[in-house]
């Protein structure tokens, strides 16, 4: 076992320093270590998208980063995207469009679709199609989520606000 | 009984759920996520052998790693004296309809491999460690010693002379053989113009839901009772099975299935980690959890589908279906306790369809192999049936130079003929299957794109329209089975007017919360925000079968309207002491019991709770206190005796839905592009049309990918040649067309409600309408579809051959000299005809 390393890792605003394993996945951090139980684990092949987080500033794929790798970074995870208890844009309109069953996909689908709109307040359907296209949802058939980041996209733009 | 769809106030409205603030700010909790103190990690070894003989598994060096904390072999595990093997699932009696038919064999196959493996993927030791990295190093110390056997991949050879054997004290590979059959088939082909023969394959694919697979395991030593965490579809029946499994005396398991990330019929079975995990914890006396991988899961979670039918079919000229005879092998894997044996039944049952042919024969042979289990999967059997009747039709409209939705038309069970006894004996509750399908060509502009396929034809281009009806009966009972028929809900009303139900199954994503709150709202009159739902917990909902075959919807929710009824009789009977009025003169609305006569008089709800709980005095004697009530509800329409020759009416609802599908193919690259889909769905009343139609559209998804993308190969070792999602393609949001959506309602007669099943006939179209389209747009190269699915490779192979076939006739472009060949070919065809 190699020895241990020390990270200092921004989370949702907020400072985590661990010594940690260099083997250690920055998804199992996340979960074991920093207890944010809420980025998901599907696939182990960056092909599902759930353990989507956003890491200073891009989207990132969680299941097959290091934890040492996200030293000195920032992250968002779904955690942290509400504001004060109250939903964010994009997570009010995936409950409005029905954009979620069981749920389990939806962290990574949130955070691909946060980014999206970071970068492109206005998409077209083939712009959200394109940033989701690397989460896999088992249950909706995928429409209803891009009915639901079309939507976030509107009304973000209305309030003039960046997601 | 009374009410339709808008008779209340919530249900019918397309209400957003109160399931998901939680899972949206990512606090939902998932087996997965349950962490206890003192908690191990175990990891399994799985085979990598399709079929050998166990000389030997050695895990010393594995023990020897620090933070390992234990380590098994199947050997090991079997000398544990109250460890039995896996029971059987879900037909727990080997003659589960009393008639000697189906005959089915059983194995005894324990949680890990003791004497043979017989697929890769099989359990076959196990390492906990104080973490999960720990526990896999340990893996990769095992020293395992397997004598390869040869492999069968294929129920062919796995049926001829002198195969090898898979379970060897079974003489054959065949686990099951079902036989069943109505009329007089042999007269319907003395009868016929036409005999039609085909081979039709469908693929291996499955419904790998993004949670895979968790266990974890807590045992308390002093009460000998096992609490396990479990991604199941049927906590109640687990919790038995483990029982049966585990006999260590006395002991009591509690099985938490709390939310479930998906299961489509993957979890609806009972596997050798549920068991394994168990007994860890037992052994060892300290939770155990076990999150499995996804190449795990895609090895080791049943797969589904495969099957092969030689099916005949006696036709007349004029497209009318006399009968059918029907040979189906399904290739099932290995013999492990799964739901497989009932899906191909089920196969068995529903191969007429949509359609009123009263003279058939079906045999049904459940073929072992060196694969993966065979399994539930959305569509359970009646997916297969329903492509290959689907694809039937087809070809019948081909013979006999027939439009295919005229061979449907005219075939169809008619709207006056239901409640409809199938020549299988399952009763067809009702349905208007040619308005379903008009409505839907009318809405494809079926005409327009015929007109429009002649002007691609004449440029040598490939456009095809296929058509399909589906019918996916749901709800379904298998006596001596764990699928029991009933459904039982347990509702509260507390002394402060909050309502909390208890229904018996299992939610993976269907929001049944949701669902169950507005129907209870509506009974009860009191806020939706007011009733708390809780599933997935055997200890503290009533006993049931657990959530399958769209089930919840017909009997779940049909429990929970009559429990609620109960419940605001009971209310209305301590309101009546309490206002000196007949209970029957007495209404319940918006948090009041009042006097219908005189609204004047009334009295708050919450009073009403407070006197059955704390002022029973006040009450007459006899009356029980509280308001708890318990509900069982059995299935109106089932009837489960099955007769001589092989006829029971098994499910209980029939929605169903048309499809239109219109695609263009790629000659160069045999990619295909979806133009149109058009799907009108009906499951009758909808009791929230925004989960309805979100159940249908996600269907759909799985049912795109069976039919263009999901497939499950294995080479002639037995090795899997799909093992990540790098190899199995799950459709990802590029891959869904726009689709136009419609409804029918007709509604369900047998339950009050008038629903039906919701959310398994999406899945099933898909095969069967796009491989009619695919085989309509290749018609110019005499191109035959005879199995899904239809990979650019199928489809571009398909195209080659055709091309040698018609190579070094004269031509501008192919597709034209193809069909004049193939026009004479019709011709000659239709001169043979008596």
């Amino acid at each position: 076992m190699a020895a241990k390393r020390r990270i200092r890792v921004t989370i949702n605003g907020q400072i985590y320093e661990h010594e940690v394993e260099p083997r250690l996945l920055l998804i199992d951090y996340l979960r074991d270590v920093a207890g944010l139980l809420g980025t998901h684990y599907g696939c182990d092949t960056t092909s599902c998208g759930a353990c989507t987080i956003i890491v200073d500033g891009r989207s990132a794929k969680s299941c097959t980063r290091f934890a040492v790798q996200a030293d000195g970074q920032e992250i968002l995870t779904v955690e942290g995207l509400a504001c004060d208890g109250r939903l964010h844009p994009i997570q009010e309109a995936f409950w409005e469009h029905h954009a979620l069953q069981c749920g389990f996909c939806t962290s990574g689908m949130l955070m691909s679709a946060y980014f999206l709109l970071s970068k492109n307040p206005n998409p077209t359907d083939a712009d959200i199609k394109q940033g989701l296209a690397g989460n896999l949802c088992r249950c909706t058939g995928y429409l209803p989520i891009v009915a639901a980041v079309r939507s976030a996209a509107e009304k973000l733009t209305t309030k003039g606000r960046k997601p | 009984m009374s009410a339709g769809p808008n008779a209340g106030k919530l249900v019918g409205t397309p209400m957003r759920r109160k399931e998901d603030p939680e899972i949206l700010l990512g606090q939902a909790r998932y087996t997965q996520d349950v962490s206890l103190p003192g908690m191990l990690h175990a990891a399994i070894l799985r085979s990598t052998s399709a079929h050998g003989r166990i000389d030997g598994v050695n895990v010393e060096r594995a023990l020897a790693l620090p933070g390992v904390v234990a380590a098994y072999t199947g050997a090991q595990l079997k000398e544990v004296p109250y460890l039995n093997p896996m029971a059987p699932f879900p037909f727990q009696s080997r003659d589960p309809f009393q008639k000697g038919n189906p005959t089915i064999k059983f194995f005894d196959h324990y949680c890990l491999a003791t004497d043979k493996v017989r697929f890769v993927g099989e359990p076959v030791a196990v390492v906990v460690a104080t973490d999960r990295y720990i526990a896999e190093d340990g893996l990769d110390l095992i020293e395992t010693d397997y004598e390869e056997l040869p492999a069968l991949v294929d129920t062919d050879r796995a049926q001829a002379a002198g195969a090898p054997l898979i379970y060897e004290d079974w003489g054959d590979n065949v686990m099951l053989k079902f036989r069943v059959s109505g009329g007089d088939v042999e007269q319907a082909f003395r009868d016929a113009d036409v005999v039609i023969k085909e081979e039709i394959h469908s693929g291996r694919f499955t419904g790998t839901p993004i949670e895979t697979r968790a266990v974890v395991a807590s045992f308390e030593a002093t009460t000998k009772n096992l609490t396990v965490w479990d991604t199941t579809q049927i906590p109640h029946p687990i919790s038995t099975l483990i029982e049966n499994t585990i006999a260590l005396p006395e002991l009591k398991v509690r099985v938490m299935a709390p939310r479930i990330g998906g299961g489509y019929g993957q979890k609806w079975s009972f596997y050798p980690e549920e068991v394994l995990i168990s007994l860890l914890a037992i052994l060892i006396r300290r939770p155990v959890k076990w999150v499995e991988t996804r190449r795990e899961h895609m090895v080791g979670t049943i797969h589904a589908r495969e099957q092969i039918h030689r099916i005949e079919a006696a036709v007349r000229k004029d497209g009318t279906i006399l009968g059918i005879k029907d040979h189906i092998f399904a290739n099932i894997g290995a013999a492990y306790p799964t739901g497989g044996l009932a899906s191909i039944v089920t196969t068995g049952m529903f191969v007429a369809g949509a359609y009123k042919i009263q003279n058939y024969a079906g045999e049904v042979t459940g073929v072992v192999t060196n694969k993966t289990p065979y399994g539930a999967h959305r569509g359970f059997g009646k997916s297969e049936a329903c492509f290959v009747i689907e694809r039937l039709i087809d070809i019948i409209a081909e013979h006999l130079s027939l439009d295919p939705p005229d061979v449907r038309l005219k075939n169809f069970i008619p709207p006056d003929d239901f409640p409809y006894v199938s020549v299988t004996g399952p009763r067809y509750d009702s349905g208007q299957y040619g308005r379903a399908l008009t409505k839907a060509m009318e809405l494809a502009e079926y005409s327009r794109w015929r007109a429009e396929q002649a002007r691609y034809r004449r440029e040598g281009k490939f456009l095809g329209i296929g058509t399909c009806l589906v019918v996916e009966p749901s709800s379904s009972t298998r006596m001596g089975s764990y699928n029991a028929g009933y459904y039982s809900v347990r509702m509260r009303m507390d002394p402060n007017g909050n309502v909390a139900v208890f229904p018996s199954g299992s939610d993976e994503g269907q929001g049944h919360a949701t669902s169950i709150s507005q129907l209870v709202a509506d009974e009860l009159s009191i806020p939706f925000d007011d009733i708390m739902v809780l599933e997935g917990d055997s200890l503290a909902c009533p006993y049931g079968s657990g959530s399958y075959s769209s089930r919840f919807s017909v009997v779940g929710t049909t429990a929970a309207t009559l429990a609620a009824r109960q419940l605001k009789e009971k209310i209305l009977n301590v309101a009546s002491v309490m206002l000196q009025k007949h209970a029957d003169l007495l209404e319940l609305a918006d948090g009041f019991v009042f006097v219908r006569e005189n609204q004047k008089e009334r009295v708050a709800l919450k009073e009403v709770s407070r006197t059955a709980y704390f002022s029973i005095f006040r009450l007459p004697e006899g009356m029980e206190p509280g308001l708890e009530i318990i509900y069982h509800y059995r299935d109106p329409n089932i009837e489960f005796h099955a007769d001589e020759r092989g006829r029971v009416a098994m499910f209980s609802s029939f929605p169903y839905d048309a499809e239109v599908a219109v695609v263009e193919i790629n000659p160069e690259t045999g990619t295909l592009k979806i133009l149109k889909f058009v799907t009108v769905h009906d499951c009758g009343n909808m009791l929230n049309p925004l989960i309805v139609r979100g159940q249908h559209l996600g269907a759909l998804a799985h049912g795109f990918g069976g039919a263009l993308y999901e497939e499950l190969p294995y080479d002639e070792n037995g090795q899997p040649l799909a093992a990540s999602f790098k190899d199995y393609f799950l459709p990802t949001v590029m891959e869904i067309p726009e689709l136009t959506f419609d409804h029918l309602v007709t509604p369900n007669p047998f339950t009050p409600g008038g629903f039906k099943g919701a959310g398994e006939t999406g899945t099933v179209g898909p095969p069967a309408v796009l491989a009619n389209a695919v085989e309509d747009a290749l018609r110019p190269l005499g191109i035959k579809i005879r199995q899904v699915p239809l990979s650019p490779m199928y489809i571009w192979s398909l195209i080659q051959s055709a091309r040698k076939r018609f190579s070094g006739r004269p031509t501008t472009h192919l597709g034209n000299s193809a069909a004049e060949l193939l026009e004479q070919e019709r011709r000659q065809r239709h001169r043979d005809l008596p």
